[in-house]
């Protein structure tokens, strides 16, 4: 998506709003109120395009009271009526459907929406005809994906996932943890210093910790950034494994050592053999000349070096 | 000075036979030192969070191994010198195994500190020293283009390590990988094993006037080769070369996503750093070896250590992505000319007898320099908010040993044939026909 500071100050003051909703909220597991007590803060969204169609991505973090506006330039023939409605998630919303009418060559559609919660979330299009759309993508931040691989640990170990909100994404009001149990997903609740499960929160990342590990811990595992609006989710898949899976390699790269090392010793062994019976009587009239060698060269070595 | 290596060893190296094995032994080894610290840092991240520590606390696992594996020249050096090449390493083969091996079980950071650090890192001491050594013990005629050899195994384990622990990663997470990554490092063992003593015709009776000046050197290090002229030349150049050497490499990345290029066009030029590396390796060593750069070769080092700094030099005005690869191409031919040199040149001055106690003092002597470099480098990026200072500062530092190099080689060259031509005239004067088989073989490596 492309960078445009209309959605950088859209993002800001969405921030600045939602500062002011956070003193009236509580810390802890409670679900964000359906029907806020006090109104919902405004914001609004406006989208000029030309052409068939146009996506624009909006990061929610609190309820919202969002107006979503789109002007379109229009397709030759300009008609002056033209028919506009909105659709939620592909499907039309009813009495949304109306006449829009081409004012200053445009054509423009606006409708208000109550963000509230995790449902109001999705995406959003405002459809002109059968001619043009825009879809605005409504989501909480997105949570960067930990690691595309599993990690993997090992029985009686402990070990660490970490899940981050990468800046400059604003950072959730809490995190929330889960595994997967084959069904549903289950909330992991790190009670106290001697349960098995540590959660170490801090405002940007969180890190679960899960000592003694059992193969039954392996499986799927969920961060979630919770946002007065949703949680997003981001999963890891964990996978414990016992320590005689590396040792079988271990033992096998031994055992090639071993063997190499044996075989390159006793084919060395075996070629000094062959020569040491071979070359017996020329040894000994060779040593001698090495000899005279040796001497001579000894006495002019040792006279160079006198020259040091 | 004596500059006939041959005279000094005291018998006529293979150049061939099992000396191929032996270099494919040292391949393995040398590949395994400086690849090994590389590429664990894959694994940091997890360690990182299970341990909870900071990011500075874990790479000092790298650092505690780099410091230890060239802290552990010395002690290496005195080993070789008294055992030999081949159970120096095999014992340093077993050091990291077992190193990996505890540090599996590790459980807290101090732990993998000393296993992975301080013990994997004298294990790796163990493998390299030795490796460089029996080199110089088989070759002569063809020790450059050996040397060459050996060291392409630095970015061709690498280039292996770097997916492999990846996928160990992602099967067996962190202690399972450090766990097989034990028994893989036994394969160093494997590798000297093949490092075979080099069979010399030598007489029963060692030659006691170079004994008796040499006993003690033998015995632990030879410090007399403080007073080598070209050792000195060598030490000066190269503790300063290290501190712009590997920081370039090291911040390639880095430097290429500063310049807003994506993850995987950086890590891209990371590897065409490495096939250009392993490419000019051999060749390098080949050219080494051709009658024309052989007799000359610490210009040939020179020239190599220059081209680096003016590489460096010229890359902050290369622009753009088309600029990065062209700089990751010239940074791997330079990186490799000088590796691939890097010992054949230390040995070319020492000779192969005393190369041993020679490379443990230098590589304690460079441990400052390697360790300090990318830090400093790094502070340089911080505090200037842009590469291209540290660029400089790294070219600065390799363009000046290289001129350095170049002026003293000349007057080192020159005292050499000086001496030589002394020596040749008392040799004549002494016997005929052993001075002609000296000739035959000085022809060969004239200095």
């Amino acid at each position: 998506m492309p960078f445009s500071w209309k959605h950088q100050f859209f993002h800001i003051f969405l921030l600045l709003v939602s500062c002011r909703h956070i003193k009236t909220k509580t810390p802890g597991p409670t679900p964000p109120p359906l029907a806020p007590i006090s109104p919902l803060p405004t914001a609004d969204r406006s989208v000029v395009f030309k052409g068939e169609s146009h996506t624009e991505k909006l990061e929610v973090l609190n309820p919202v009271s969002l107006t979503l506006e789109c002007v379109w330039a229009g397709n030759h023939p300009k008609l002056p009526n033209i028919t506009g409605f909105w659709k939620k998630d592909g499907e039309a919303i009813e009495n949304s459907h109306l006449t829009v009418q081409l004012e200053n060559d445009q054509y423009l559609i606006k409708r208000v929406f109550n963000i509230v919660n995790e449902e109001s979330l999705g995406s959003y299009s405002c459809i002109f005809g059968n001619e043009a759309k825009v879809d605005f993508l409504l989501a909480a931040p997105h949570i960067a994906e930990v690691r595309d691989k599993p990690i993997v640990s090992y029985v009686g170990d402990s070990v660490v996932i970490p899940c981050k909100m990468e800046e400059p994404k604003p950072k959730p009001n809490t995190w929330k943890w889960y595994k997967d149990n084959g069904t549903a997903k289950e909330q992991i609740f790190a009670a106290g210093k001697l349960d098995r499960f540590e959660i170490k929160n801090e405002n940007g990342y969180t890190k679960l910790t899960v000592h003694n590990l059992t193969e039954a811990d392996s499986g799927l595992y969920y961060c979630g950034a919770v946002y007065a609006i949703a949680t997003t989710m981001s999963h890891v898949k964990l996978k414990v494994i016992s320590i005689q899976e590396p040792l079988k390699p271990f033992i096998a790269i031994m055992v090639e050592v071993i063997i190499l090392v044996t075989a390159i010793l006793l084919y060395e062994r075996s070629q000094s053999k062959k020569n040491s019976t071979a070359g017996n009587d020329v040894n000994t009239d060779q040593s001698h000349i090495q000899v005279q060698e040796e001497n001579s060269l000894e006495e002019n070595s040792s006279m160079r070096q006198r020259k040091i | 000075m004596p500059p006939a290596a041959t005279t000094s060893l005291g018998y006529s190296p293979p150049d061939g036979g099992w000396g191929w094995a032996v270099v494919f032994g040292s391949f393995i080894s040398i590949g395994f030192s400086y690849a090994f610290p590389k590429s664990l840092t894959i694994y940091f991240k997890e360690i990182q969070e299970y341990f909870s520590v900071s990011y500075s606390e874990i790479a000092w696992v790298s650092s505690v191994m780099l410091a230890s594996m060239y802290a552990g020249g010395p002690v290496s050096s005195v080993l070789v010198n008294r055992y030999g090449s081949r159970p120096v390493v095999m014992v340093g083969g077993v050091m990291v195994g077992t190193a990996m091996l505890l540090a599996s079980f590790g459980t807290s950071i101090m732990h993998l500190y000393l296993c992975v650090g301080l013990i994997g890192g004298f294990g790796l001491a163990f493998n390299l020293q030795p490796a460089l050594t029996i080199i110089g013990t088989y070759f002569q005629v063809k020790r450059p283009l050996a040397n060459g050899l050996a060291m392409t195994g630095s970015p061709v384990i690498l280039s292996t390590l770097a997916p492999l622990n990846q996928f160990l990663f992602d099967s067996f997470g962190w202690r399972g990988s450090f766990l097989i990554l034990g028994s893989i490092c036994l394969n160093c063992c494997v590798a000297g094993s093949l490092m075979r003593p080099v069979t010399k015709v030598v007489p029963p009776k060692p030659a006691k006037s170079e004994s008796k000046s040499q006993s003690c050197a033998e015995r632990f290090i030879d410090f007399s080769l403080f007073k080598h002229r070209g050792f000195l030349i060598y030490l000066v150049g190269n503790v300063v070369l290290f501190f712009g050497f590997f920081a370039p490499v090291v911040f390639l990345a880095p430097y290429a996503k500063h310049q807003g290029i994506d993850e995987y066009s950086a890590a891209l030029l990371l590897t065409i750093f490495a096939l250009v590396d392993m490419f000019i390796r051999p060749v390098t060593g080949f050219l080494g070896n051709t009658k024309l750069v052989r007799p000359k070769i610490q210009y040939f080092f020179s020239f190599a250590v220059s081209y680096n700094g003016i590489c460096h030099l010229l890359c902050p005005l290369l622009p753009g992505y088309a600029g990065l690869v062209g700089y990751a191409v010239i940074l791997g031919l330079g990186f490799g000319m000088v590796s691939a040199l890097l010992f054949e040149v230390l040995m070319d001055l020492v000779g192969a007898h005393r190369f041993s106690s020679a490379v443990g003092l230098v590589t304690i002597i460079e441990c400052g320099p390697v360790l300090l470099g990318p830090p400093i480098s790094g502070a340089l990026v911080d505090a200037y908010g842009d590469y291209k200072y540290m660029y400089y500062a790294c070219g600065v530092f390799m363009l000046a040993p290289g001129i350095f190099l170049f002026v003293m080689h000349y007057f080192n060259y020159k005292k050499l044939e000086e001496e030589q031509r002394q020596s040749v005239a008392v040799e004549m004067r002494t016997s005929e026909e052993t001075v002609q088989l000296n000739m035959s073989q000085k022809h060969t490596h004239c200095w």
